[in-house]
């Protein structure tokens, strides 16, 4: 059996990896890329401690549904968001959307 | 015991293919790094018995985002210049060392706390029908909400990305 331990400290690499990727990266596509990754870890953490804690109520699974559908919203506003911005400055660098209104 | 193996081989190629989508040079490279990924957290939910959750993880992150960020992928693929610009900015070894930094944290934390209840045991199966009630009955109010956000944002979506006339 795997313990509790190994699913965070999975969820804690996948977190401090998409940490990275925001950071460095410049192409917005790529930073929305690694906010996907924060999400995943983030969310499974929830369903980690849903199933070994609390899987009475199974909140942390609820959760993990809601974090995908949010996820979901997040990605299709973002890249719409990124396409205007191309076709605005032809460019998806996010370094170059420094100004709200030019 | 054999779980525990494919739980470290699953467990190996996610934080690789994780790994892959932050340090790609290719932005294409990049997009199926993060498919991988994300089908080995499903594959992670599997291990925890939660099949519902990994069957939403294949269909909505392994579907529908990871083909919505190829398309968009596609559409702003080259700069003005016509040649692809760096993706990785100078600020790239701070993020490191901050990402570096938070990782320890989380580990140490995790690690060294004494969760309450967590007898050291293997996952209680949590069945689709537990699911079904806590989300219908307990959280049906914010459900209705989520459902309203998701019509929100992808209305939202389609107004920000439409092509106006004399744009």
């Amino acid at each position: 059996m795997v313990p509790l331990e190994n699913y965070l400290v999975l969820s804690a690499i996948l977190f401090a990896l998409g940490v990275y990727g925001v950071l460095s990266r410049r192409n917005a596509v790529l930073v929305l890329m690694s906010v996907e990754l924060m999400l995943n870890a983030v969310s499974l953490n929830f369903v980690a401690f849903a199933a070994h804690l609390d899987p009475d109520r199974a909140t942390g699974i609820v959760f993990a549904v809601f974090v995908i559908a949010v996820a979901a919203a997040e990605v299709g506003l973002a890249l719409a968001i990124v396409i205007r911005l191309f076709r605005n400055r032809s460019s998806a660098n996010v370094d170059e959307a420094a100004t709200l209104r030019w | 015991m054999i779980t525990e193996v494919l739980w470290w081989i699953v467990a190996a190629g996610v934080v690789g293919a994780s790994a892959g989508v932050v340090l790609s040079r290719s932005v294409v490279h990049a997009a199926i790094f993060l498919i991988l990924s994300l089908a080995g957290v499903g594959a992670i939910y599997l291990f925890l018995t939660v099949e519902f959750i990994a069957l939403v993880q294949f269909l909505i992150y392994g579907g529908a985002v990871t083909v919505l960020i190829l398309l968009a992928l596609m559409l702003t693929r080259m700069g003005a210049s016509g040649r692809p610009e760096p993706l990785t900015g100078a600020q790239a070894p701070f993020g490191a060392l901050v990402a570096a930094a938070l990782m320890a944290t989380l580990i140490g934390v995790a690690v060294a706390t004494a969760w309450p209840g967590d007898l050291g045991g293997s996952p209680t199966a949590i069945s689709i029908e537990r699911i079904g009630a806590a989300l219908f009955q307990n959280y049906g109010a914010p459900f209705i909400i989520m459902a309203a956000l998701l019509l929100v944002a992808f209305v939202g979506a389609i107004v920000i990305a439409r092509q106006e006339d004399g744009d």
